[in-house]
């Protein structure tokens, strides 16, 4: 399991429940993806998880979180 | 299921038809010794692999250009061509070592042979690319 965890599902929720398909539209990527990082199964790139957070209007501290 | 694993396992599903359909033909038509001498099985057989070549060509790269390719994609598709290195290792090994097996005293091995592996290592490796994809994504899924 990643050290990386992530906020991702509740942002979503947080967002209008935004659905999984529409992130996946706004972030440039496709909706497997966003199912595997939900599920920790997957780390993004940088530019990926900034998009992420851009997606949602907020820091990338507040979507991705680094438990060393 | 991603547009490059749904592609793969079509690239699986045809390859595999068109591999049995090669096989088939070649051994109900007569074989080695048939090549040689009839056109017209040397033209079904042509037609056979590159109908394959072309179709694996149509689904695993012209199709995949309209859908979304993402880095998850991309890093497995990259990681796919390990599995196509091993595959083609594989069947040169055993190509020569069953040539070797069967013509060891004649030292004689028929020149169609070249060609009969030529076609079978580009099937193995177009399988292997399919397979090797199909692989990454079981493994990304699994990895908890």
């Amino acid at each position: 399991m990643s050290r990386i965890k992530n906020q991702i599902r509740r942002l979503r929720f947080d967002h209008g429940e935004m659905t999984q398909e529409e992130l996946a539209q706004r972030a440039g990527c496709t909706r497997q993806t966003i199912i595997a990082l939900e599920q920790g199964k997957y780390v993004p790139s940088i530019e990926l998880a900034f998009k992420i957070a851009r997606v949602f209007g907020v820091a990338l501290e507040e979507v991705f979180q680094y438990e060393g | 299921m991603a547009p490059l694993q749904k592609r793969a396992w079509w690239g699986l599903g045809v390859g595999l038809a068109f591999t049995i359909a090669f096989v088939l033909v070649f051994v109900l038509m007569g074989g080695v010794e048939t090549f040689d001498t009839d056109q017209t099985f040397r033209i079904i057989i042509n037609v056979i692999w590159i109908g394959g070549l072309v179709a694996h060509l149509v689904i695993m790269d012209f199709t995949l250009r309209k859908a979304i390719v993402d880095e998850r994609d991309k890093m497995i598709r990259d990681r796919a061509p390990r599995i196509q290195w091993i595959a083609v290792i594989f069947t040169l090994a055993a190509w020569v070592i069953g040539l070797n097996e069967v013509y060891q005293e004649t030292s004689l091995i028929p020149a169609t042979y070249l060609y009969v592996m030529f076609m079978s290592v580009l099937v193995a490796s177009w399988l292997a690319l399919s397979l090797g994809i199909i692989i990454g994504y079981w493994r990304a899924n699994r990895n908890v």
